[in-house]
């Protein structure tokens, strides 16, 4: 069941070229949805401002190796290890979503576009590791919905009353929750179960990456920005924060 | 609330239970476990105990500390000083029982790892006046709030007690209280034998200055919503000089302190003009307070006095002059420092404005009044003294138990123990702890029971505000005016314009009359029915709802003692037009009432000042 | 001077929300990041700006009274027991100051539980815990005043 490409198994109702199509159309949503976000919201003017504003409060140089290394060091903690979380719960289920989402999506396009029908033989890395990276959406995921999400854990929300911010967790996790589903069921081999689960499952995903607008998803790209932002800011002396003290630790 | 799911009553049983975490509260706390080893002891806090209370962003001194230890002050001169201050009328045997605590729980402070700055010549703590010694008190509250959590076998954050509980079996002694939980709306019923009100005095009572976002740079804390008189005022304990409210001159805008800018700056101040004022106003001041005029030092109210006829002579606005003091680095430091650790929010108005000390003499400005008991004032409940030194008709019970049994206070709750502030208030939340553990252990199996019926009533009735504005709001298409509910910030504006015109705010220059307070009443009255008709969309509504109710019965009681005090004892701080001068003959003593929730009556009587100190 | 959340810094734990003595530091329903409810009850007391962990929250003077332009922003290193403040003003001008918050380890209190039982008859005295010896003086001062002085009713 979950060492054969699911993709594959679709062509018994669905042309290959279908799912391609799909996949394409869901890269241009996110790319238009985010560029709409920004010209939208002015993002990108906010960014360049932000970025005149540290220069001209700079009063050290930084080097371009400084520069580079500032870059690679934003690279490994915040986007690698989802160093922007303080709380280290919130942390590991993020990046559980975050490597999780990785394996699943890449294994995805893999799958589609060079395995599309059942007449090349896919290596039985692809669907497993396809299933590895649902499982740990899953598993990040419904543990942030149920106990980390802080407008619930903090605030006091009671846990079913869904506002704008859960559009991307919800959408992610239905999607995620019926591609496992119609995995299932479509091995099982009941095809009308099949189709209709399925077609859950796309809608869910089409959901997820055409919400980005309205989701969080476009700060996938900002967060990493701002982290790498803040870094030249403590570098180049222009924040606006004390240094921290010299005191040695005391006790 | 779901459409499925009921709310959530949560029943705590303690032994003793303090009601609010700040300094009186950790106090309390902490004394309670060290004499009721076995006892369950339960703090609630409506915020979180770490930064809780007046004391949340830090102090830059602790303003009552005797130094016994060399033999700089004695509990008797502490007590001749606050008689002075307090225009005559302090209970001294509360005071000196504070005053000879609070070395003791100030060393405890500095062992627990409160930084106190030191004077380098003496090796004794730096003093910064007579009765006032600095410290770097950024963390003053989360230190203190330690211990109490180790000494509490719980600390409950985030639950707001809006009642007390009465016994069912014996009258006029105490249960536990009610309250909920701000952050998952559950009920909470709190059964004690013995309970400690520990809570906050009355700041947003009176129309601030600033009515904008402004609003929330109050001079004493804006959560301070005078629960401390709420609670025992509506279980028909006995007030005392609720009049009594404080007026404070302090930097324009900021309300930052001024203490370690006269004591340790040695700054003074001056009018438009550069000129000294005060002693323009000695003769005219005489007229109205007699003698009070020469103690030394001058009496808070009287040196506000100065100021607010100075600026009604067209001379103000007046400054403190510190261009001199500045050019000291040393100072200069303790200048900026003092806000830093206190009042941040004056050195975000400097730097704002671009006022720096060293080339500017900063403004200064009387504050509206508040109403609270551990400062340069003493509203507050009526309460049995210490057993040694309270004179008969201050002693009834166990030290620091009101007139209810088994209902005990310390802190902002207590009057007449003035000038008490952060470490007197620690002090007297050990003291009241004691006695809640004798009176306890004395109780032995005659312990009060909860009526199950009130409480549910009490559940409806708290609760009430969120169902006002459910139903209601299907009335109104949207936005905040309805003809059928007020939200908690309409009727806050209400209570503080009716308190600012009628019983001596800042737009009527402090000044009040029989005419205008009998019209403040009737408002009031009308005020206090509408509070029926609160609307509350979320939890956090409802704690602003209940802070407004607290807030508007502590302010009846206030009116109450304004119109039945028929003298001007604390001009600076209010005066009564009708009768402008002090007057020993007929008002040297206190003031005391007793409120009748059903009846709605307030009984006033007068008790004599005892002078057990010469 | 009320506090404002940097949406790209604030990463949404919460600690703001638990420690506001005013409970007005809430999280926005879109972004489930924080935000100030209620800035008209901010007393700017810093406790959230001290309680983030990202340094994600700043504070703006009051409307009422503050021009725009300054900076008061604040580093407290729980570890190194220090606060540290920079203060900027409108005109550009900078103030830098350090001190220290406390002179011992967190969590180090001892509890009152862990001192000695007071024994019976100390319950019935005006003394206190630890008292009369952190007191640092012989014993606790107590008054025995004969004739009160009367004030007139």
């Amino acid at each position: 069941m979950f060492t054969s490409n699911p993709f594959a198994d679709l062509t018994v109702f669905l042309p290959p070229l279908a799912m391609q199509i799909y996949i394409v159309l869901m890269i241009f949503a996110v790319i238009i949805g985010t560029l709409f976000d920004m010209l939208h919201k002015s993002s990108a003017k906010f960014f360049a401002w932000q970025l005149k504003k540290s220069k001209a409060a700079a009063t050290r140089k930084l080097s371009g190796a400084d520069t580079a290394s500032i870059a690679i060091k934003t690279i490994a903690i915040e986007v690698a290890t989802s160093g922007e979380f303080c709380n280290q719960k919130r942390r590991i289920s993020h990046m559980l979503m975050f490597y999780g989402f990785l394996f699943y999506l890449i294994t995805t396009i893999v799958m589609i576009f060079g395995y599309p029908t059942q007449a090349i033989p896919t290596p039985v890395f692809l669907p497993i590791l396809w299933n590895i990276g649902v499982l740990m959406i899953l598993i990040g995921g419904y543990w942030f919905f149920f106990f980390l999400r802080v407008n619930v854990a903090h605030d006091g929300q009671p846990l079913f009353r869904l506002v704008l911010a859960d559009l991307f967790i919800v959408s992610l996790l239905s999607s995620v929750t019926f591609a496992f589903i119609w995995e299932i069921v479509q091995a099982v081999g009941n095809l009308m179960a099949t189709k209709v689960t399925f077609g859950i499952y796309i809608f869910c995903t089409t959901l997820l990456f055409g919400s980005v607008r309205w989701s969080k998803l476009a700060h996938m790209f900002y967060k990493p920005v701002v982290a790498f932002q803040r870094r030249l800011e403590e570098a180049t002396g222009s924040s606006s924060l004390p240094t921290p003290s010299t005191h040695n630790k005391r006790n | 609330m779901g459409l499925f799911t009921r709310r959530k009553t949560v029943v705590v049983d303690s032994d003793i239970l303090v009601i609010g975490g700040g300094m009186a509260g950790c106090g309390a706390t902490y004394e309670s476990r060290y004499w009721g080893r076995d006892l369950k002891i339960v703090c609630v806090e409506k915020a979180h105990i770490d930064r809780s209370g007046a004391v949340a962003q830090g102090l830059y001194a602790i303003n009552t500390y005797m130094g016994m230890q060399w033999g700089e002050n004695q509990p008797e001169d502490h007590v001749r000083y606050a008689r002075n201050d307090l225009m005559g009328l302090v209970r001294e045997d509360l005071g000196y029982d504070i005053a000879r605590h609070v070395d003791s729980t100030v060393h405890k402070f500095e062992e627990w790892g409160l930084p106190i700055m030191i004077d380098p010549e003496t090796g004794q703590y730096q003093r910064e006046g007579k009765w006032q010694i600095m410290i770097h008190g950024e963390s003053y509250k989360p230190i203190v709030a330690e211990a109490a959590r180790k000494a509490a076998t719980k600390v409950y954050n985030r639950i707001m007690v809006t009642h007390l509980l009465m016994d069912k079996t014996k009258a006029n002694r105490v249960a536990g209280a009610v309250g909920f939980n701000v952050r998952t709306g559950d009920f909470y019923v709190f059964r004690a034998k013995a309970v400690i009100v520990a809570a906050g005095g009355a700041s947003h009572i009176y129309k601030p200055r600033a009515v904008g976002e402004g609003m929330g740079r109050t001079w004493y804390a804006p959560w301070s919503s005078a629960s401390a008189y709420a609670l025992p005022i509506l279980a028909g304990a006995k007030m005392m000089q609720m009049e009594n409210r404080i007026v404070l001159t302090r930097f324009k805008d900021g309300y930052g302190p001024v203490g370690a800018y006269f004591l340790h700056l040695k700054t003074y101040t001056e009018n438009a003009y550069g000129d000294e004022y005060e002693s323009k106003w000695y003769n005219h001041t005489k007229e109205l307070v007699g003698d009070y005029i020469d103690k030394l030092p001058v009496p808070t109210c009287l040196r506000n006095h100065a100021i607010l006829e100075e600026i009604k002579a067209g001379r103000g606005p007046i400054r403190m002059v510190t261009k001199e003091a500045f050019q000291d680095p040393h100072k200069e430091t303790v200048g900026w420092e003092n806000f830093l650790g206190m009042t941040i929010g004056q050195a975000v108005v400097w730097a704002s404005q671009n006022i720096d000390p060293k080339h500017t003499n900063p403004e200064l400005t009387t504050s509206e009044p508040y109403v609270m008991g551990s400062h340069a004032t003493c509203s507050g409940a009526w309460a049995s003294g210490p057993e040694d030194c309270a004179p008969s008709e201050y002693q009834w019970g166990y030290n620091r138990m009101m007139t209810i049994d088994g209902l005990f206070g310390a802190g902002d709750t207590i009057g007449g123990a003035a000038h008490k502030f952060s470490s007197g208030s620690f002090a007297e939340g050990r003291i009241a702890a004691k006695a809640a553990v004798n009176y306890v252990s004395d109780m032995g199996k005659d312990q009060p029971m909860v009526s199950e019926t009130e409480c549910e009533d009490l559940k409806k009735t708290i609760f009430q505000p969120m169902e006002n504005y459910a139903v209601g709001r299907n009335e109104i298409v949207a936005g905040t005016v309805s003809p059928s509910y007020i939200l908690p910030i309409q009727g806050l504006q209400r209570l503080e314009q009716i308190m600012d015109e009628y019983v001596g705010g800042i737009s009527a220059n402090y000044i009040t009359n029989e005419p205008l307070l009998t019209r403040g009443l009737e408002l009031l009255d009308m005020l206090n029915e509408d509070l029926n008709c609160l609307g509350a969309e979320d939890l956090h509504q409802l704690q602003r709802a209940w802070e407004l109710r607290h807030r508007t019965i502590a302010s009846e009681c206030v009116t109450q003692h304004t119109m039945f005090r028929t003298e001007t004892r604390w001009p600076g701080y209010y005066y009564r037009a009708d009768h402008p001068k002090l007057d020993d003959t007929d008002w040297h003593c206190f003031t005391l009432s007793q409120y009748d929730k059903d009846s709605r009556k307030w009984d006033m009587e007068k008790v004599p000042v005892h002078h057990i100190i010469d | 001077m009320p506090t404002f959340v940097y949406m790209s810094q604030c990463d949404g734990c919460g600690e703001c929300v638990d420690i506001c003595p005013s409970d007005i530091m809430h999280i926005d329903p879109t972004h489930r990041r924080a935000y100030n409810i209620e800035p008209n009850f901010c007393w700017e007391c810093y406790s959230c700006v001290k309680a983030c962990p990202q340094n994600a929250i700043d504070v703006r003077g009051y409307a009422d009274f503050a021009p725009l332009g300054h900076s008061v922003r604040v580093l407290r290193e729980e570890a190194k027991n220090t606060i540290s403040w920079k203060i900027k003003f409108r005109d550009g001008r900078e103030k830098n100051f350090e001190s220290p918050i406390r002179t011992t380890p967190w969590g180090s209190i001892k509890s009152p539980s862990d001192y000695e039982v007071p024994n019976q008859n100390a319950f019935k005295t005006q003394e206190l815990a630890h008292e009369p010896e952190s007191l640092n003086i012989k014993e606790l001062p107590k008054l025995t005043p004969n004739k009160p002085k009367q004030g007139i009713v």
